[in-house]
């Protein structure tokens, strides 16, 4: 008698033992850089993903379990990625890993989970690469997801704002030597090319570079009157002091990284009028973008109520729900069945960038089109609508254009 | 024309900043034989302590020089007593290596926490607008930095030259043992020595942080380069310090604007592979003949 009593203890032990385990929470690994240079998109990044999976889980989380943050600062650095991704996989056996800020560390780490058939949703990195790395016919699927506007969107769009818009007839490209900053050099010459352009100076320089002086008198020299860039927040911050220095003042406009909280604080005056495409701007135009704002600032507090980098807080943001949809449609936390769920998501996911309307097919990867970024402007310390009739429709929420999908490399 | 000396000005006033940063790796040399190659970090401190004084505490920019100093004479010396002092306690010749860097990269750390992780911005003390000299720019900060490593060499010579503590200091480097019969406390001047380094460090920190970002990580290459600039100039010349500084600086802004900005840093570090070869005691440098 004794005896089974504490049999049928050690049963309900073990039962309970496995609802337990029913119950435990889904692991979603994020990875970005949380120190240096580029911590401010890292951080934003981070913050923006921890507000949704916080208010996914106060409404119940998904599939009835709560979502789990494994948070793993990258550095920015390719080896810690790496370093990064087999520990998610392999230790912490994460269902889907979101963030990548950094192309380089993008490119290195993905690598490991699309042998493990586990989904990673590229919420800032944007080469144009990232998501074209195991296309098929080579792979049969890819894993590789992204919500960020990639750079032959970027590139395209600074070109046709320099050349198109303003009418500036000599360039100069100022990139720095990182993987991000070459590619995006490319994506720009080649942009340029298909308006017959030629930059008249191309220069790079290195991270932590503290003078631009060759680089900005040779863009000078060849009477650039526009400076167009690919670099993180304090290199640009350089280059905009160091105009300052030379006396010599022309516009600069750039991918999405003049929009970080280190380059217009670092640039002061001399950043203001720099010109960036934008898939967010820190305004509370719709219910929706209010409610993200305002929680936002509540919860973290930035200084003057800007946050670091709007943008990648928003994607950031936006990325979980759209895994947690996926999640949710394919019933179960197998990585092949989230990829097939996010190529066919039938629900319409409502985020604060846009609404997306069935975000990604078999063949496109890229939820972000040409049609949805808009330029920003940086105006008394903060990132504005850089055109008056941006911010009218800036309500509008301009869907996925999917005529123009898939991407072209 | 014009171009070329905006390029020279630029280049001096870039090879400035090392030759600040460069002091203190002479300064420890010239006692112990020991480099701090915690040298960026604390100049990273002092230019964050700085920051905090001016930025936070509102205290006036020149009146925060000395205090940060204060600080680095504090940082440096427990740098020596922590790191190095043992090590040459136990006459390791390389213990003092890892210990630096290991304290290099906690004072890294620290910072991380103190002053969050991202690149800030130094209020300039001086007007930001640049002055026009001979037809080309330079900024009044430049200008404060070039003043600044002039007077720093000219004091540190002075200070071995003429005052019976730097007698002490070069009695130390000469022989060390033979100082120590003689009556001086060498682990004291040695200790002296390392707080001296990081008090440069640190002022040298407040001085350029107006110039170039200030940040947990902006010692690790400027630390580096200016490790450069003391190779070539020679550990010992106070002289070669500001000519390895000027030399390193106008390589760099020269061959980025004549060959390409890809290569802006080749020749420098040639030039130290150079110097290594052929006069491995630096340009200026007394080679010391080692008795063993």
């Amino acid at each position: 008698m004794n005896r089974r009593i504490h049999l049928s203890v050690l049963a309900s032990l073990m039962l309970a033992t496995g609802l337990a385990f029913a119950a435990d929470p889904i692991k979603l690994g994020v990875s970005g850089p949380f120190t240096g240079g580029s911590s401010s998109m890292g951080v934003s990044m981070r913050d923006g993903v921890r507000l949704a999976t916080e208010e996914i889980n106060k409404s119940g989380g998904v599939l009835g379990r709560k979502l789990q943050l494994i948070e793993r600062d990258d550095e920015a650095k390719n080896e810690r990625g790496v370093q990064i991704a087999q520990e998610l996989i392999n230790k912490e056996q994460v269902i889907a890993t979101l963030g990548f800020i950094n192309t380089g560390v993008a490119l290195a780490s993905q690598r490991f989970y699309q042998e493990a058939k586990i989904p990673v949703m590229n919420n800032v990195a944007t080469g144009s690469i990232v998501t074209q790395q195991f296309k098929a016919p080579e792979f049969p699927d890819n894993y590789i997801f992204r919500n960020a506007a990639h750079d032959s969107i970027q590139a395209p769009m600074i070109v046709e704002e320099a050349i198109t818009r303003r009418g500036f007839k000599k360039v100069a490209i100022l990139a720095d030597s990182t993987n991000y900053g070459q590619l995006g050099r490319e994506d720009l010459e080649r942009a340029l090319g298909s308006k017959n352009v030629k930059a008249v100076a191309v220069e790079k320089f290195n991270i932590k570079d503290v003078d631009m002086t060759a680089q900005l008198l040779k863009a000078k020299e060849a009477g650039a009157e526009v400076i167009l860039t690919y670099a993180i927040g304090p290199e640009l911050a350089q280059i905009a002091n160091g105009m300052t220095k030379l006396g010599w003042k022309v516009p600069m406009i750039g991918s999405w990284t003049l929009s970080m909280a280190n380059f217009i604080d670092n640039a002061g005056p001399g950043g203001e009028g720099a010109r960036m495409p934008q898939t967010f701007i820190q305004e509370s135009n719709t219910v929706k973008r209010k409610a993200f704002i305002d929680a936002y600032l509540k919860t973290f507090k930035p200084k003057n109520n800007r946050i670091d980098s709007p943008v990648s807080a928003a994607q950031g943001y936006d990325s979980v729900y759209l895994l947690a949809a996926a999640i949710k449609q394919a019933g179960s936390t197998d990585g092949v069945k989230i990829r097939e769920a996010l190529e066919n998501l039938q629900t319409k996911v409502e985020g604060v960038v846009t609404i997306y309307d069935k975000p990604f097919t078999k063949d496109d990867h890229e939820a972000i089109t040409a049609n949805i970024p808009i330029f920003g402007e940086v105006k008394g310390s903060r990132v504005v609508y850089a055109y008056e009739e941006d911010q009218k429709k800036g309500a509008d929420l301009r869907l996925k254009d999917a005529k123009k999908a898939p991407a072209k490399k | 024309m014009e171009i070329f000396l905006q390029l020279i000005y630029s280049g001096i006033a870039l090879g400035m900043i090392y030759a600040v940063i460069a002091f203190g790796y002479q300064l420890t040399f010239a006692t112990s034989d020991t480099l701090n190659f915690g040298q960026g970090e604390a100049l990273m401190l002092g230019a964050l302590v700085g920051l905090t004084l001016v930025d936070r505490l509102g205290v006036n920019y020149w009146l925060a020089l000395p205090l940060v100093g204060v600080f680095g004479l504090a940082q440096g010396a427990l740098v020596e007593r922590i790191g190095v002092s043992p090590a040459i306690k136990i006459k390791s010749e390389f213990g003092w290596i890892m210990s630096t860097i290991a304290l290099g990269i906690i004072f890294k750390n620290v910072a991380e926490n103190v002053w969050g992780r991202d690149d800030l911005r130094f209020p300039s003390p001086l007007p930001e607008a640049p002055i026009k000299l001979f037809g080309a720019n330079v900024l009044p900060m430049e200008l404060l930095v070039i003043a600044g490593a002039v007077l720093m060499m000219l004091s540190v010579e002075f200070f071995n030259r003429k005052t019976i503590y730097g007698k002490a200091v070069v009695a130390t480097f000469n022989d060390r043992d033979a100082a120590k019969l003689m009556g001086i406390n060498t682990g004291l001047v040695i200790t002296f020595s390392y707080a001296l380094s990081s008090l440069t460090a640190s002022f040298a920190g407040v001085l350029i942080a107006p110039l170039t970002l200030t940040g947990a990580t902006m010692g690790a290459v400027l630390g580096l380069k200016a490790f450069a600039v003391a190779i070539i100039g020679g550990l010992t010349s106070g002289m070669g310090i500001i000519v390895g500084g000027i030399i390193l600086g106008v390589a760099e802004t020269t061959t980025g604007f004549y060959i390409s900005t890809g290569y802006k840093d080749v020749p420098g570090l040639v030039l130290l592979l150079c110097v290594l070869a052929i006069k491995p005691a630096g340009l200026f440098g007394k080679s010391a003949i080692k008795k063993v």
